[in-house]
């Protein structure tokens, strides 16, 4: 039965690919002759808006994604700035001209996002087999795909720290990012209410397991805010995620989080002296999505469909080290283009970085979006009041 | 014969091996499942915090839910009791220890799976009680399922319903070794081989069904150092004291409560309900109190997570709400609040201590998992369980050590105080005292009724002596029972008396007023009490409107008492 299955099933795959294959060029070459015909006034195919991250990860994209995929199709890709959130989107979707169609989002924005009706679902069958016919909800990581999105890499959010900063014993958990005494100097946090609980918790000693649980208390709240207290005039936010490598770098801060990719890329192509603390890293998706009322939404999916091949995913994580979401793609990744050096090892779910690692809780964080930011923000504005005070 | 013998010990091992595993899986899967619908109930109905600060952004269904979800489940808890359970109670494991120590049957299984739904209704809306105590009878369940089966060991329920309750423990604690002695300690009291060796495989393949197929994560995970001082063993044992205190208190308001709840003009189904709407009230503003409070448990040992006030305020509420809510019917266990109240009061005599006394301390951790241990092991009387669940707990040794000094002085004082635990209470009011160890309470389930002898000799009032002396004479005998035409007893004619009377006169008002009589509820125990100082050869034996149904010789309460005690003694003997 199931040799029957896989039988009828291959040719089908082939055909879509091969019917693919024929004609995406001929609908570039009929956009260029219709360019070349009618001159000044033409339709030029109208760029794709993908909304993305910037740095060291987008021109990774740029050189994975969107310059294989304007090849392929003739449809060129505009980028704009986004750093995560839903805030953006609303106010895009709130201007009533909506002229974004592509988000890369997180995991749970993407989640979030989806329930509050932002983005455009997805058709069940977007997405290109692998190279050698696996279908592909077999061959990405359970959980990838969901109704709005489709994660297409594993990346985390990591602490790291300036090793001149600390030339005798260096940190290695997360409980030294806290201990301002072993290990003095400026940190730097992301300024969103994502990780920092987290670690804040972990410091401690509370098992991974059940952060959530007691996160999702006013008491677990109350105190990983009095432990971010005591580092709080210590503290540097970052926004952008170029940001904490480069303070890094420059010696501004001596211990940061950031994306594992960014120092990667930081150590990697300018010999930055940063090195990454994985104990605590938080494991989370970046996922692939369309605002609702884009106009181009067939296009939108040509390009998730492009962006999320075998070939292309592995060609991204060997630029940067997001480790693939499908199984073909993981097996693909070898060493860094420009370097040579390999990849596996930086890769966030390399096993021996996976044992002290968060599995971040999607769900959680898609419902608690707002209490988060709330919380957040109060306790900004709180600033310095509890300090030293520990009741 | 030797050869048939050892035949027979290799097929009774493979047959009782066969059973602790069929036994011991099953019980175990049983318990995963209720774990899991527990938490899946839970998180649907608003109680888990995990639950409620996904809906932060609608406080008023938060709040309803608070209020109308205990309440409701009340009603539906006490609906279900009241229908299905044919004791119209939760069954617990007193109920299983009463199976095995007496040989009775258990209630039968419909009223125990009744019972279990009860329970899991219970602490899927919230209740504050524990869900030990009906994972232990869920455990005893299945043994005594198994213990029906015709197979040829002596004694199979009993043993059987030890393997169930053992898995049980493993695997709702992941702590197999605490099952095994808890199977032991609490339930079947004796250490014999036969039963030690199934129960033990048992615990094992709990512990293999937990760990190695399901992959349950550690409940109890803390770091500790070790203790940094040697005089803190003392505080240790002050602490435990100051448990047992606790304990005693927690255990007078469970039976206080329930005594409140009989005196109220409510139905019995109904109680539960308004026990709910009792907690709902206060964990409106006091969250904690509701359900099982994991998180709660887990803050008690992170320093600086609680206040003074505030933990004293969270003991007090709990142990309050826990005797409303066990008191008015709603069904569970004891050990979770227990664990939960102890950890409190811990972390709160570890807050307080730096200020009376001025020494260094090794911290909160430590005092808070002593007094878990210590008011825990007090209310359900196993100390020795406790100290291993710590150590499977946590893998320390230090904190082992220490909850062990806390254990035993809060169990010396608990014991003194109200016995040995809320078990043993339970079983004492209904009638089965195990305060004196075994035998009494054994000696005390066996009617003495069931040994007594017919062929005594009849005497009726118009009879003459002559009559009755001839008749006593035949039969060799030295007592006569003096009985009316409906066979009513009047008194003993005794030999000695008749010789000195006229051999014409009716008997009527020769017999001598009965010195001592049994009735169909009289047991061993009673009758050994009460036979020292009689004189005669038997005693007479009556039903409740005063027939005579027969008499008991002194020799046959002499027998059954040796028949016990023996078969006891065999028991706690027997080799594999």
């Amino acid at each position: 039965m199931t040799c029957d299955r896989k039988r009828t099933k291959r040719p089908s795959v082939w055909l879509a690919a091969l019917g693919w294959l024929l004609a995406a060029p001929v609908a570039a070459e009929s956009v260029t002759e219709l360019v070349a015909e009618s001159g000044a006034e033409s339709p030029a195919p109208t760029p794709l808006t993908v909304l993305t991250w910037g740095g060291a990860y987008e021109a990774s994209q740029r050189q994975a994604y969107f310059a294989a995929f304007t090849d392929a199709t003739g449809i060129p890709i505009r980028t704009v700035h986004y750093d995560g959130g839903l805030a953006d989107l609303r106010r895009h979707l709130a201007s009533g001209d909506v002229t974004w169609d592509l988000v890369d989002m997180v995991y749970a924005d993407a989640l979030a996002a989806c329930d509050a009706g932002l983005l455009e679902p997805l058709p069940a069958e977007l997405l290109a087999p692998s190279p050698t016919g696996v279908a592909a909800r077999e061959d990405f990581l359970p959980g990838a795909i969901t109704r709005c999105g489709v994660a297409h890499l594993v990346f985390s959010t990591v602490l790291a720290f300036d090793e001149r900063a600390f030339p005798g014993v260096k940190p290695s958990s997360v409980a030294d990012f806290f201990d301002l005494e072993r290990f003095p100097g400026k940190r730097a946090l992301r300024r969103v209410p994502v990780g920092l609980m987290e670690w804040a918790l972990l410091s401690y000693q509370v098992p991974r397991q059940q952060l959530y649980n007691l996160l999702s208390t006013e008491r677990g709240f109350d105190l990983a805010f009095r432990r971010l207290d005591q580092i709080r005039p210590h503290l540097r936010w970052w926004t952008s995620g170029d940001q904490p490598a480069r303070w890094l770098e420059d010696g501004e801060v001596a211990m940061a989080s950031g994306f594992n990719g960014r120092f990667f890329h930081a150590q990697v192509t300018r010999g930055a002296p940063i090195t990454v603390i994985w104990d605590g890293q938080l494991l989370d998706y970046n996922s692939w999505t369309i605002l609702r009322g884009s106009d181009q939404v067939a296009e939108a999916h040509r390009f998730i469909r492009h962006a999320t091949r075998t070939e292309a995913m592995a060609a991204l994580a060997n630029r940067i080290s997001y480790g693939p979401t499908r199984y073909s793609a993981q097996w693909r990744v070898g060493r860094h283009r420009a370097s040579g050096v390999a990849m596996a090892p930086h890769l966030p779910t390399a096993p021996s970085h996976l044992s002290g690692a968060i599995d971040r809780d999607h769900d959680w964080y898609a419902r608690t979006a707002g209490l988060r930011a709330r919380r957040f923000e109060a306790w900004l504005k709180r600033d310095g009041e509890a300090q030293g005070d520990a009741d | 014969m030797p050869r048939h013998d050892s035949q027979q010990a290799v097929l009774r091992i493979v047959v009782v091996s066969a059973l602790a595993v069929v036994v011991g899986s099953t019980a175990s899967l049983a318990a995963i499942g209720f774990v899991e619908a527990l938490h899946w109930l839970n998180d649907l109905l608003l109680v888990s915090p995990y639950a409620r600060i996904q809906r932060a952004d609608q406080p008023a269904l938060v709040m309803l839910a608070t209020v109308l979800v205990p309440t409701l489940g009340g009603l539906v808890v006490g609906l279900v009791v009241h229908r299905l359970v044919r004791e119209r109670r939760g069954l617990a494991p007193p109920d299983a220890i009463l199976a095995v120590q007496t040989r009775r049957p258990p209630p039968d299984f419909r009223s125990g799976l009744a019972s279990t739904l009860a329970a899991l209704l219970s602490l899927g809306a919230g209740a504050s009680v524990g869900q030990y105590g009906p994972l232990v009878y869920l455990g005893s369940m299945f043994g005594a399922l198994a213990g029906r089966l015709h197979l040829p060991v002596r004694n199979l329920r009993a043993i059987a319903i030890g393997c169930g309750v053992s898995a049980a423990i493993a695997t709702a604690f992941n702590a197999p070794i605490a099952g095994l002695v808890f199977a032991h300690e609490v339930m079947l009291r004796h250490y014999s081989l036969r039963a030690f060796a199934p129960v033990t495989v048992a615990a094992a393949v709990g512990y293999v069904v937990a760990n190695v197929f399901l992959h349950r994560p550690p409940l109890f995970q803390v770091s500790f150092a070790g203790v940094a001082h040697s005089y803190e063993f003392v505080l240790f044992a002050v602490e435990g004291v100051l448990c047992a205190g606790l304990a005693v208190a927690f255990v007078r308001l469970i039976q206080g409560s329930a005594r409140l709840a009989s005196r109220l003009s409510v139905p019995t189904w109904g109680r539960p309900a308004l026990a709910g709407l009792g907690l709902g009230m206060v964990a409106l503003w006091l969250p904690e109190v509701l359900g099982i409070g994991q998180e709660t448990l887990r803050f008690a040992t992170i320093e600086g997570a609680f206040g003074r006030t505030e933990l004293a305020l969270i003991v007090v509420a709990k142990l309050l709400v826990t005797a409303l809510c066990l008191g008015f019917g709603f069904v569970g266990g004891v050990f979770s609040p227990a664990l939960l109240i102890g950890i409190l009061f811990g972390a709160l005599y570890g807050l307080l201590l730096p200020e009376l006394l001025p020494i260094p301390l090794s911290g909160q951790v430590v005092y808070a998992v002593c007094g878990m241990m210590a008011l825990a092991s007090s209310v359900i009387g196993a100390p020795l369980s406790t100290i291993l669940i710590v150590f499977e707990l946590t893998r320390s040794y230090d904190l082992t050590i220490a909850a062990m000094v806390a254990v035993v002085f809060a169990n010396l004082v608990s014991y003194r105080v109200m016995g040995r635990s809320l078990f043993d209470l339970q079983l004492r009011q209904r009638h089965f005292d195990l305060s004196q160890g075994r035998d009494k309470a054994i000696l005390g389930t066996h009617a003495v009724a069931d040994y007594r002898v017919d062929d005594c000799i009849l005497a009726w009032p118009d009879e003459t002596v002559a009559g009755v002396q001839r008749r006593l004479g035949e039969g060799k005998r030295a007592e006569a029972m003096l009985v009316d035409d409906q066979r009513r007893y009047l008194g003993t004619l005794h030999l000695a008396d008749l010789l000195t009377e006229p051999a014409a006169q009716p008997v009527a008002g020769l017999a001598s007023p009965p010195a001592l009589v049994f009735d169909e509820r009289t047991s061993v125990w009673e009758s050994m009490e009460q036979l020292p100082g009689f004189i005669g050869e038997a005693v007479p034996l009556l039903a409740d409107d005063g027939r005579l149904l027969g008499v008991v010789p002194e020799e046959a309460v002499i027998r059954a008492y040796l028949e016990i005690i023996h078969d006891l003694r065999q028991e706690e003997n027997e080799a594999a």
